[in-house]
């Protein structure tokens, strides 16, 4: 009962906060809602048990990615960069790719649906540390690597022409 | 060196019976020469004051007639003096009788628990209840944690920096050392008037400041207070504690930005390119703790620094190189996680006019602060935990203290050291300040993690 109170709750955030994402006038009020969409996410992370996940989602999404966007939302200068045509001529397309996607994870929920366990929720932090370092220590290892050259690159291309 | 050695010579040294500045001597003496008693208005006449050496401290000190004490040759010949080391020695053994005599706080703790439950039992109401008002009664003392620390914290940084600087600081609100300074000041600045700009975003105006306290709120759950004492033992709690203590950069970025203002605009991007790029040392500076607790429980990690080394406690702090390595690059991070002085350049008054919170008033204003100091407390128990063995006791044959008080007395004394950082180090530039975390603070986070690796391998 409790949880189901929890889950429609977040599930209402989360959903209207996406949709204020894409419908706010103001960028930068889009880069919030993103932020507030992300914490929901988190929520329901937490709700199902995956500790680790939640705080990672926190961490990751919110503390960085949010407050990444929002930095460059307030570099982008002239106040009237702020507010953006909320449509293109591509919007025929995109319902297209929105719909699709929907039939997708349709397909997944019903066929995924009522899988989760119900017993009692674990700490995951330890067995995730172990699993990524023993058994998959060679793909967490390459995409750390696959991440660092990723960074790397970036520093390249986004250095001035002169330093080069 | 050679000029107060003058000095010295040329003015008498002041004793404790005969404390007259030696500059206010030359008046009196000049009137009693002349019969008339007409007194020549003094505030034209008076000469300068003469410099007074003090030997024992080695200062030169100008004008000091009431203050400071160094005046005296012996602070300890004054009765104020001696009477207030008196009540200080009291106040601490106080507290430590109290602890000792209130015990560890989590039996009690257990004893209340077994009360709501017998009580809720004995209505017949749903067990659930016993849990959710124990949650409540937790959620209540976490949150008065962090505004009674405001108050504590504000009044203690105001009397530690007037002392740093030669001043007396808040006297008068309350009675005793103006204890009652922050109190009153907090209802000032619930009374004063709420200004919104007209070029400010209302609505995230207004959120700002409660998006930048209500994480540190939240990252107070899985902290320990003692043994046994945290109001959520969480499994992955230095995780959480960061996780949430990161949130807080969105407020200010939202306040910098829906100001109108260019001043708050620019302290909001420098606060959060500062927070973004401190975070990850203060981050990986702990990865060392980790790795030798092998948890991100609090209170795993406290316990896993019990025990003694022939007398010296095995506290992380005391690892040879690793632990205060990680330390000193953890206190200078949390330093700067809060915009503290040495990195106070987001909100730096002479050029910013305070940032991000320029356009702030009231009580909205005084949140930003309630925060700063919840994080300023949360980081001096991270500090304890971590470093100091949370709730051990520095000395093997004490069984009588508990924990909470240890606790207690280790967070203070992190706090002090905060307060003294920030009244003591002058203003970075903002690139000093980046250079010093990626090209300092960085990189020997890193290397402190391999030293740890390389330790435990050959342990």
């Amino acid at each position: 009962m409790l949880e189901q109170i929890v889950f429609y709750s977040l599930a209402a955030l989360i959903t209207a906060s996406a949709l204020m994402v894409v419908t706010a006038r103001n960028t930068v009020h889009s880069a919030l809602f993103l932020g507030l969409c992300l914490a929901g996410v988190g929520g329901i992370f937490a709700l199902l048990g995956a500790d680790f996940l939640f705080a990672g989602q926190i961490m990751v999404y919110v503390g960085g990615i949010a407050v990444l966007i929002m930095f460059v939302v307030m570099l982008l200068g002239r106040a009237s960069d702020l507010h953006l045509r909320q449509m293109n001529k591509q919007w025929a397309a995109a319902l297209l790719v929105c719909a699709a996607s929907l039939a997708g994870f349709w397909k997944i929920v019903r066929m995924a649906g009522g899988a989760l366990a119900t017993a009692p929720v674990k700490p995951t932090t330890g067995p995730l540390g172990l699993i990524m370092m023993g058994d998959y220590a060679l793909p967490f290892e390459l995409v750390s690597l696959v991440l660092t050259g990723a960074l790397l690159g970036a520093i390249f291309f986004s250095r001035s022409e002169k330093s080069q | 060196m050679s000029e107060p050695a003058k000095e010295k010579e040329a003015v008498p040294a002041a004793t404790p019976a005969n404390v007259v500045p030696a500059g206010a001597a030359a008046a009196p003496a000049a009137a009693a020469g002349t019969v008339a008693p007409k007194p020549a208005p003094k505030a034209a006449a008076k000469p300068l004051p003469t410099p007074v050496f003090n030997e024992r401290h080695g200062k030169l000190i100008l004008n000091s007639r009431y203050w400071p004490t160094e005046l005296w040759k012996s602070p300890w010949s004054l009765p104020s003096y001696r009477k207030g080391a008196l009540v200080l020695f009291g106040l601490i053994a106080g507290i430590l009788l109290t602890g000792a005599a209130v015990g560890e706080l989590s039996r009690w703790a257990d004893k209340l628990y077994a009360l709501i439950a017998a009580f809720v039992a004995a209505r017949h109401w749903p067990a659930v209840t016993t849990d959710a008002v124990w949650d409540l009664i937790k959620i209540l003392i976490v949150l008065h944690v962090v505004l009674i620390n405001g108050l504590w914290a504000i009044w203690w940084e105001r009397k530690i920096s007037a002392h740093i600087q030669s001043r007396v600081g808040p006297t008068y609100a309350g009675g005793w050392h103006g204890w009652a300074q922050t109190l009153l000041d907090g209802v000032k600045l619930l009374l004063k008037e709420d200004i919104t700009p007209t070029a400010a975003d209302k609505w995230v105006h207004a959120l700002a400041p409660a998006i930048v306290v209500a994480p540190v709120i939240i990252a107070f759950a899985p902290v320990t207070f003692g043994k046994q004492l945290a109001a959520a033992n969480l499994d992955m709690g230095v995780l959480y504690i960061f996780a949430f203590a990161g949130i807080s950069v969105i407020g200010v970025i939202m306040a910098g930005w829906a100001s109108g203002n260019k001043y708050s605009l620019l302290g909001g991007l420098r606060a959060s390119a500062q927070l973004v790029s401190y975070e990850l040392p203060r981050g990986f500076s702990i990865v060392p703790v980790l790795m030798f607790a092998g948890s991100l429980n609090l209170s795993t990690i406290a316990d896993a620094q019990a025990g003694y080394w022939h007398g010296l406690p095995r506290w992380f702090i005391f690892y040879p190189v690793i632990g205060p390595l990680a330390f000193v690059i953890f206190l200078i991070a949390s330093v700067a996680e809060t915009n503290r002085t040495p990195f106070d350049i987001p909100e730096a008054e002479s050029e910013l006019v305070s940032g991000f919170h320029t356009e702030y008033s009231g009580m909205k204003w005084s949140i930003f602060f309630l925060a700063e100091y919840g994080y300023v407390l949360l980081a001096s128990f991270l500090l304890a935990t971590f470093f100091l063995g949370g709730g051990a006791s520095p000395f093997a044959f004490d069984h009588v203290i508990p924990s909470w008080i240890w606790m207690l007395g280790k967070a203070m004394l992190m706090m002090f050291t905060f307060l003294w950082i920030r009244w003591t180090f002058p203003r970075l530039r903002a690139d000093q300040l980046m250079d010093f975390n990626w090209k300092f603070l960085l990189p020997w986070s890193f290397a402190n993690i391999a030293f740890a690796g390389l330790f435990l391998l050959f342990r």
